[in-house]
């Protein structure tokens, strides 16, 4: 019964069937008045005519025995004795009430008239089932044309059915035809009013999908294209380790250059991961953060690196900065820019990090005196695996990437200015964290 | 070989550098499309390796420009750009060779020695010129059928010279062949590998024409 189709059927059909029940009664139960006052009548002319005609002719004894109406006279004298009757029908009582009457003998009720003379009684009765067939049979007549076309209209209704349906049937047939790869939208012309909407919806659903899918193949292929360089680096450097053989000052430099080559490969895939759930679309688990704090602990991972530089690494708080986030999210973004910022500065140059509140919307900068980006190039190198001009560090190319993602995410904005040590300034605003006065 | 590597990516650089001076090529290394550019004007190279990704710029116009100037000599490209178009149009913008990273060292060398064997002209894979024969896959050299240990850099001179016997090279152009920049340069190196390869191939072998330059087989071309 799923089938809408059958489910219409089903439904016209019980409708039919019913509008001719409902027919059929109105007019059994019309037919029988009709016919009750029409036997009334004639029971009543008969034996009035009985009355005064004295006699039974014999024609009219014939019509009196007329099987289909089943008309009994009985005439009796005044003292009760029978003289006539059409037919010997011993369940009818012997003495007759005058007038119209119903007469229940045994299982069957008679409709009787009588009428009183001089000398005798008449009584003519009639069995009721003879009326009531009689009625039936009328209103079957009246329905029976509804019933014979019922099966016609039945296919009439079902060929309609289908043929309002068909636009499903196709929808049905195009979206089956598909597979993962075509997120094409699906036709939406002839369509009825009802489905459309439907139509619509899958169509903006599969718009999403495509979008989404869109950007996960991009973000595979690029992927994968970066993590070409990485792997060329190590198979020369494994090449590189196979030549030097027994020159253990040779195996030396190999052996350190293809550590420098594993960790930047493993940098790089780390990396992608953290951009990966930093994506759209990706669960993002936020809970209560200090700001300040979390900025310690990514700077206190840096130490090395930027004691390894001579770098000068300082965090500035002024106390806690309440914000609600996703922790590693965020670690990655505070990392990211510091390292970058330590980077990509001259060694023994300073980097200073900054968080605090400003009327509740939690604010982070960092400040650098490498070579900056300039004003023009500033869009771009938000865009995954894109790397400033020519330098020595084996960036991945995702840093910022990065800190756009988790930023968005966050609904924080980041900008790019120049900054008053002589390089980059980021600085990242979140949204006010205040309670709404 | 000289060889020009067109490279940004400074570990892939360091090491592909480290590899080809193992085999005895001279190799000068640059990082953009701009140095490319000008090194290729101004000095002469028996190949180019060239990465298309470059920081300032894409790596086939360095190459077309080269083309441009009926410049022939050899560029292999190498490059992460692995689609069927990108390769059409690095073979088409005159390249010799094509090689997607991460590649094989052993396939890039193989690959070098074909493009320089066709750019010489030759066919066989093994030179050889009179009693000597040198193979520059295995980096086998033979006199009479006996194996001869020979230095990288004695190989280096004697594969130069015998890629065209008959054919004089100066000592300066041999000096191309073994050294990059930046590479120390010993006074009269060129004339202590010839030297050694004399004494280990025969006295004969390799010709001198004063003032001129170095040769092997016939002067003017042939063997002997």
């Amino acid at each position: 019964m799923n089938s809408l189709r059958t489910r219409l059927l089903v439904w016209l059909l019980a409708l039919l069937l019913l509008a001719a029940a409902v027919f059929g009664w109105a007019s059994y139960t019309s037919v029988l008045a009709e016919t009750e006052a029409l036997f009334d009548y004639q029971l009543r002319q008969m034996a009035l005519s009985l009355r005064d005609q004295g006699e039974i002719a014999p024609d009219q004894a014939g019509a009196l025995a007329d099987e289909q109406f089943d008309f009994v006279v009985q005439i009796w004298t005044e003292d009760g004795r029978s003289i006539y009757a059409s037919r010997p029908h011993p369940e009818l009582p012997a003495r007759a009430l005058l007038g119209f009457a119903d007469v229940r003998v045994g299982d069957l009720t008679w409709r009787t008239f009588s009428v009183a003379t001089r000398a005798r009684v008449i009584q003519v009765a009639q069995p009721q089932p003879v009326r009531r067939r009689l009625a039936a049979a009328t209103a079957l007549r009246s329905v029976a044309p509804l019933l014979m076309v019922a099966p016609l209209l039945a296919l009439l209704g079902g060929w309609v059915v289908a043929r309002a349906l068909r636009p499903l049937r196709r929808l049905a047939l195009d979206v089956r035809a598909r597979d993962a790869q075509s997120l094409a939208p699906l036709r939406a012309d002839a369509l009825p009013d009802e489905v459309a909407p439907l139509v619509a919806a899958l169509n903006a659903l599969l718009a999403l999908l495509g979008g989404a899918l869109d950007a996960q193949r991009a973000f595979v292929a690029d992927a994968a294209h970066e993590l070409r360089s990485p792997l060329t680096a190590l198979k020369l450097q494994l090449k590189l380790l196979r030549q030097a053989g027994s020159d253990e000052a040779a195996r030396g430099a190999a052996v350190e250059q293809l550590t420098q080559g594993v960790d930047r490969a493993a940098r790089l895939v780390e990396q992608l991961l953290v951009l990966a759930r930093a994506e759209p679309g990706a669960a993002l688990t936020t809970e209560p953060l200090d700001l300040a704090e979390l900025a310690r602990q990514a700077l206190a991972e840096l130490l090395p690196l930027a004691s390894a530089r001579g770098s000068d690494l300082s965090l500035h708080a002024e106390g806690a900065v309440p914000l609600h986030g996703d922790r590693a999210g965020l670690t990655a973004l505070v990392r990211n820019l510091a390292d970058n910022a330590l980077r990509y500065s001259p060694p023994g140059a300073r980097v200073e990090l900054r968080v605090g509140v400003e009327q509740g919307a939690p604010w982070l900068q960092v400040d650098d005196a490498g070579p900056g980006i300039a004003a023009a190039e500033r869009d771009k190198v938000f865009s995954r695996f894109v790397r400033g001009a020519a330098h020595d560090e084996p960036g991945s190319g995702l840093g910022l990437a990065i800190v756009r993602s988790v930023a968005q995410r966050h609904g924080a904005t980041v900008a790019l200015a120049d900054s008053p040590l002589g390089g980059l300034r980021v600085t990242v605003r979140w949204p006010s964290t205040a309670p709404r006065p | 070989m000289r060889v020009l590597l067109v490279e940004d990516d400074r570990m892939i650089g360091d090491s592909l550098r480290s590899a080809l001076r193992g085999e005895g090529h001279a190799v000068d290394w640059v990082r953009d499309a701009q140095a490319a550019h000008g090194s290729l004007a101004t000095e002469h190279f028996d190949l180019v390796l060239l990465d298309l990704g470059l920081p300032d710029g894409d790596g086939l116009p360095v190459l077309r420009a080269l083309r441009a100037r009926r410049d022939a000599t050899p560029v292999i490209v190498l490059t992460a750009r692995d689609a069927k178009g990108d390769r059409v149009a690095g073979l088409d913008a005159g390249a010799d060779d094509y090689l997607v990273k991460p590649f094989e060292y052993d396939e890039l060398a193989a690959r070098m020695r074909a493009v320089a064997r066709r750019h010489g002209g030759r066919a066989e894979t093994v030179m050889q010129c009179g009693a000597v024969t040198l193979d520059p896959a295995t980096r086998q050299v033979t006199r009479d059928g006996q194996p001869v240990l020979l230095s990288a850099r004695e190989f280096a001179v004697l594969e130069a010279l015998m890629q065209r016997p008959g054919a004089l090279l100066s000592r300066a152009q041999l000096e191309d062949k073994l050294y990059g920049w930046g590479d120390a340069v010993e006074s009269n190196a060129v004339s202590v590998y010839v030297h050694q390869l004399r004494r280990k191939l025969g006295a004969d072998f390799i010709g001198t024409v004063r003032g001129v330059g170095y040769y092997v087989g016939r002067p003017g071309g042939g063997t002997p």
